[in-house]
């Protein structure tokens, strides 16, 4: 499933959108704000069979169905590491001290797959997405240690997205946030047996921890919310364009279709000591200030520079004066030239598809409106700690 | 894991605490999703299913990504009738281990055209030439009867896409309480089978044609007695016309509700309709 999906839009419409998206304050065909999201519904645990699992509509009609599937795997054995012999020789007390340090991930514990109807599973459109969205998971490496169980042992985890409606826009956003919610209802069975023991977990499914823990509610404020924020997240990718000066969240396909850059920016919450230490402060305060950072960017192929261009009149040998009389070769050399420029110079009011890649102070404005205080990342995770997670 | 077949006989309740002709609970939601042209939500038991249809449309450019699925029903692009493609996805955590099924795989190619052939002869095809219809399935979590719920999830999907049709298709499993010739006597066919049961006993699905006993699909890809197949085909067609009746309350339900809420107009023939 590629960005660049066939668009039924003359040149004469691309125009007017590219045109009217460009306008101070921009206007977008679906009456939204530039930084307004898609509304959506979403719910989370709809499959028992499953650690995790979510499903999201957004309004256009698409949906998505993320299912995380846990698996204990043996971790193999480096060379390098000294072996479990031995660590028993000398004294087992200091293994347990040090067991913090040894704690470690590998990015192979982590299987993602992105199942699009009507696409095969090794289309490239289809391994881009699953490789953006998992570029995100794993890009600062502290997702992987939460599948760590002991020296000998670790969780193999198994997320695919489905895409249940015919992809209408580019799923990128809804399969983002389905996955980011799956991944923050999954639970994984208690441990109990210790050390590096075979593991024997508790087969009690309501002691089961979750992935992403979330604090101990408080025993004061009883009726402040029922479900828990969790204290770290999984990232968020969101999907970002600009079109002239104006930065466009959340763009629909019609949108997309007039980008000058489109971007996929994976957000990630950096778990902080000072907002630990915070926890005592109500939510509401700290609402709206997450800890935002970018862990992964990607340039995505604007759909856009594959759109045919628009003719000025002037060029135009059909229009106008120049169909009456254009038989004499002096005014034909004439128009050819004019032709030439027109192709390479920006008429008012004719679409001609952007050219050459993106600047890098549209760049910067793109990163650093996603990641402002109180923006649409925040916004977006605000939204996503209302849905329950049971 | 084994099923102890035995204690079947002890007190006539099978693992799950059914009677020998009861179905699983059925839960059906149609009109699930905004996007397409149908769409349906359809548990059987732990079975849960998805269908969208698309269409009948004009068939797109054929990709080298696309991939039609079985579309052994109907004719191509250019024939007087309306392809039915059907395309099967096997989500990875639907069974209890997860498995992986590549593009390839046979059982889900089979699927694919026994579905599309089963309801490219109830679909009014012929009134829809050079188009497709493209239906696709989800499977989200498996227990048994896959064929039957993913057929039951189409003809709902169908439903709710306006594509005109003779009748429901409606499908369920049979099965038989023993496997072996000398207990001929003892030996009682099963309706709906779970997944554990379709691991042990012989069973066969069978899928019929509205109230009418007429078989559109029949499936059996077990060992079984010629003298119990007459049986469990008796208690299938049973099983499919129960699970007939329960399709049309989810269809009229729907109906009424769409109607109440103003989405579509009453149409004429319907003030003899129940409205309440």
């Amino acid at each position: 499933m590629a960005s660049s999906q066939h668009v039924l839009l003359s040149p004469a419409e691309l125009a007017y959108l590219h045109a009217s998206l460009s306008l101070t304050p921009p206007i977008r065909p679906d009456g939204r704000s530039p930084t307004q999201f898609r509304p959506l519904v979403a719910e989370t645990g709809i499959l028992p069979g499953t650690n995790g699992s979510a499903r999201i509509c957004f309004a256009d009609g698409t949906e998505a169905i993320v299912g995380v599937k846990a698996e204990v795997e043996r971790t193999r054995t480096r060379h390098d590491f000294p072996s479990l012999d031995e660590g028993a020789e000398g004294d087992d007390d200091d293994l347990e001290d040090n067991q913090h340090d040894v704690v470690k991930g590998d990015n192979d514990w982590v299987e993602m797959t992105v199942e699009i109807p009507g696409y095969r599973d090794d289309d490239a459109g289809t391994v881009f997405l699953s490789a953006m969205l998992s570029e995100a998971l794993l890009a600062d490496g502290e997702f992987t240690k939460r599948l760590w169980i002991n020296r000998r042992f670790h969780w193999k985890l198994y997320l695919d997205i489905l895409l249940i409606s015919p992809p209408l826009s580019y799923p990128l956003p809804l399969l983002s946030l389905t996955t980011h919610l799956a991944l923050l209802a999954t639970r994984l069975p208690r441990l109990k047996s210790e050390g590096d023991e075979d593991p024997l977990f508790d087969d009690d499914w309501a002691a089961a921890a979750y992935l992403y823990p979330r604090p101990a509610a408080k025993k004061g404020s009883k009726k402040t919310t029922s479900f828990a924020t969790p204290t770290a997240r999984p990232p968020v990718t969101l999907l970002v364009m600009a079109v002239g000066n104006n930065i466009i969240f959340d763009p629909s396909k019609e949108e997309l279709a007039v980008a000058d850059v489109a971007l996929a920016v994976s957000v990630g919450e950096s778990s902080n000591p000072s907002s630990s230490t915070a926890m005592d402060i109500e939510t509401e305060e700290t609402k709206g200030h997450h800890n935002l950072r970018i862990l992964s960017v990607r340039t995505i192929d604007p759909p856009s520079r594959l759109t045919p261009p628009g003719i000025p009149n002037a060029s135009n040998s059909a229009y106008g004066a120049n169909a009456a009389g254009a038989k004499d070769t002096e005014k034909k050399k004439q128009q050819q030239e004019q032709a030439r420029t027109a192709e390479s110079e920006a008429v008012e009011g004719v679409w001609k598809a952007p050219r050459g890649g993106a600047k890098p102070l549209v760049l910067a404005a793109l990163v650093q409106k996603v990641l402002e205080k109180g923006g649409v990342a925040d916004e977006v995770l605000d939204a996503l700690d209302g849905v329950d997670l049971n | 894991m084994p099923l102890d077949t035995s204690a079947y006989s002890l007190a006539l309740l099978r693992v799950d605490g059914r009677r020998w002709n009861e179905l699983r609970r059925i839960h059906a939601q149609i009109r699930t999703q905004a996007a397409a042209d149908g769409s349906s939500y359809l548990e059987m038991g732990h079975t849960k299913v998805m269908c969208v249809v698309n269409g009948p449309s004009e068939p797109g450019p054929r990709r080298g990504g696309v991939a039609t699925g079985g579309g052994g029903g109907g004719g191509g692009g250019q024939s007087k009738n309306a392809e039915v493609a059907v395309n099967i996805v096997i989500a990875g955590f639907s069974s209890v281990d997860r498995k992986r099924r590549g593009r390839g795989d046979k059982q889900v190619f089979e699927l694919q055209s026994t579905i599309s052939q089963a309801l490219a002869a109830s679909l009014h095809t012929h009134l829809f030439p050079h188009s497709t219809i493209n239906i696709s399935l989800h499977v989200l979590s498996q227990d048994g009867s896959l064929l039957a719920a993913l057929i039951n999830a189409a003809t709902l999907a169908c439903v709710d896409a306006g594509i005109p049709m003779t009748d429901y298709v409606a499908a369920c499993t049979a099965g038989s309480t023993s496997t072996y010739a000398a207990n001929d006597e003892g030996a009682d066919p099963l309706l709906d089978m779970n997944h554990q049961e379709e691991q042990e006993l012989p069973g066969l699905t069978v899928a019929t044609l509205g109230d009418s006993d007429r078989v559109a699909v029949l499936v059996c890809e077990s060992r079984v007695q010629v003298s119990r197949l007459e049986g469990m085909l008796a208690v299938g067609v049973d099983g499919c016309k129960q699970v007939r009746e329960i399709l049309d309350r989810v269809v009229r339900e729907k109906g009424i509700k769409m109607i109440q809420e103003g989405t579509v107009e009453r149409g004429v023939g319907l003030n003899d309709m129940e409205l309440d």
